[in-house]
């Protein structure tokens, strides 16, 4: 069984439908990249399985169907999503940017282990131990960022939904944090879901890759196939194996 | 000059219902977009509530107790009654409800209660202190003290507590609290009973002064709101510095100025807001909003 199981996943905002017929599976403990140009469907089939927008089909996380299901509770089942621009609250310091992150799993025995995975956090992230107490306001790009997936992390996700970490990130810090996530998917025994415009950055740290094109998967296999199909998808890329 | 400090002082004191008030709009407008024009109302219940039950043989404190947690009770029913129906950027229905509920609250207050103005009784009893010239009542000194209090488990509440981490990750992105596994709706409620509850603090220290009647937080409310313009309705120290400015200011134009004072004194109110937003847009202590959609 894999952790994720999608089939004929469709999902609309208002009237228009965005994605359509959607199957993917995605295995405990790996990584897949979700590459497409803009307007792919890439953000959409992640707020899909996160239940944020109007969906049919079927949608299973280890072996629990996520019909009817509200945002919250998709998120205490274990699915952690680092949205698009981050969502990271601006007016907060960067240290309850992070306890909230944990804010779903305090009960009184976990209160120690919160701590830990919080020390654990800012040693892996030491500049977010250095402003934890600065509003998330005055953090660089790269840094919101990381604390945008810090967080996430604190909640103990089994998947972690990524939604476009490099935008807006200057290369060097892009291919910073894609070489931490894929530390973070060991040290967190995670299952991460990545999508991204940047096919490079990505392929470099995927096991697989899946190519969705106007709302449909045109292609699903081992990442390093991806490498040689990728001219001929390059107009999917929208130039992005390139740069 | 005697004179002058003991209308500024008279005016601190007023200022202390407008701050509670103007707090109870502040942290409604930012959970859910609301600008709560019905919060006054709500506290001219909870001031009924506590004067139904002193009717009733129960003691005052009991009393006010008892109306504190209706209110929030109140609060809570209608965010999920009615306002979580309205979604957060149809600024015009939230507009329209909050005038409705005004009125509607209204007239619910004068079918039960009657329109006649009725006694409230002071909670602080009726002694007067004088102190370097100045004259304070038990009442003024008793409401100061009760508000600061409220406030300050407020603001503990909200800055010291996972209760009020949750309230405030909710109310500025409710997309990502619920992203983190937060019941957007729960919390919200939760914000309208904390409003609610400070609102009806406000409610029964103004009754003994103002007077127990349907439109006893008419004006209130409206020095209220230019509170929270005044000082940013997204900043809890800031809607209670503008309560306290509000006071003060309208106090001192009241006796000062000729042709102000009684109900034209909400006027003279504004035209201060004006005057700052000129210059600082977002109020006195109001943040330009950085949040990324």
């Amino acid at each position: 069984m894999s952790l994720l199981e999608i089939e004929g996943l469709r999902a609309r905002y208002g009237r228009v439908e965005v994605l359509h017929a959607v199957d993917l599976r995605v295995e405990e403990g790996s990584i897949v990249a979700l590459l497409g140009a803009n307007g792919a469907g890439k953000s959409t089939l992640l707020r899909a399985i996160c239940r944020a927008v109007d969906t049919s089909g079927s949608c299973r996380f280890a072996g629990m169907d996520l019909d009817g299901r509200s945002t919250a509770t998709v998120a205490r089942l274990g699915i952690g999503h680092v949205p698009e621009g981050r969502g990271t609250f601006t007016d907060f310091s960067v240290e309850e940017n992070l306890r909230i992150g944990a804010i779903s799993r305090t009960s009184f025995r976990s209160r120690s282990a919160v701590q830990t995975d919080l020390d654990l956090i800012y040693e892996t992230f030491p500049v977010l131990r250095e402003f934890r107490r600065r509003p998330a306001a005055a953090l660089s790009g790269g840094q919101a960022q990381m604390l945008a997936v810090a967080r996430a992390l604190l909640a103990r996700p089994r998947l972690l939904l990524v939604d476009e970490p490099s935008l807006g990130l200057a290369p060097l810090t892009a291919r910073d944090l894609f070489e931490r996530l894929s530390g973070l998917r060991d040290a967190w025994e995670l299952t991460i879901l990545l999508a991204e415009q940047n096919a490079k950055l990505s392929l470099a740290i995927a096991d697989r890759a899946v190519l969705l094109s106007r709302g449909r998967v045109v292609h699903d296999g081992p990442s390093g196939d991806l490498a040689t199909v990728d001219a001929i998808h390059a107009d999917y890329l929208g130039g992005g194996a390139g740069r | 000059m005697i004179e002058f400090l003991q209308i500024g002082l008279d005016g601190l004191m007023t200022g202390v219902v407008y701050a509670a008030l103007a707090l109870a709009l502040g942290v409604v407008f930012q959970g859910t977009g609301m600008l709560n024009l019905s919060q006054g109302e709500l506290a001219v219940v909870a001031a009924y509530i506590a004067w139904s039950c002193v009717q009733a043989g129960i003691p005052i404190w009991p009393a006010i107790a008892i109306a504190v947690v209706a209110s929030a009770a109140l609060g809570t029913a209608l965010y999920q009654g009615v306002v979580r129906f309205v979604p957060p950027h149809r600024e015009d229905s939230l507009m329209t409800l909050g005038v409705t509920l005004l009125l509607g609250l209204n007239a619910i207050i004068s079918i039960i209660w009657g329109t006649d103005p009725r006694g409230f009784p002071s909670p602080f009893g009726t002694w007067v202190v004088h102190l370097a010239g100045l004259r304070l009542t038990s009442q003024q000194i008793g409401g100061v003290v009760l508000v600061a209090a409220t406030m300050l488990v407020m603001a503990l509440l909200f800055t010291r507590t996972t209760f009020g981490l949750r309230l405030r990750a909710v109310a500025q992105n409710p997309r990502s609290a619920a992203f983190l596994g937060l019941r957007s709706g729960l919390w919200l409620s939760a914000g309208w009973a904390a409003a609610c509850a400070v609102g009806a603090v406000a409610g029964v220290v103004a009754a003994p002064t103002l007077g127990l009647s349907p439109a006893m937080m008419t004006v209130p409310l409206l020095m209220a709101l230019a509170a929270a313009n005044l000082g940013g309705i997204g900043s809890r120290v800031g809607v209670v510095v503008g309560g306290l400015i509000i006071g003060v200011l309208t106090a001192i134009g009241g006796r000062y100025i000729p042709g102000l004072g009684g109900d034209l004194n909400v006027v003279f109110a504004f035209a201060i807001v004006i005057a700052v937003v000129l210059v600082k847009p977002a109020g006195l202590f109001g943040r330009e909003s950085v949040v990324r959609a």
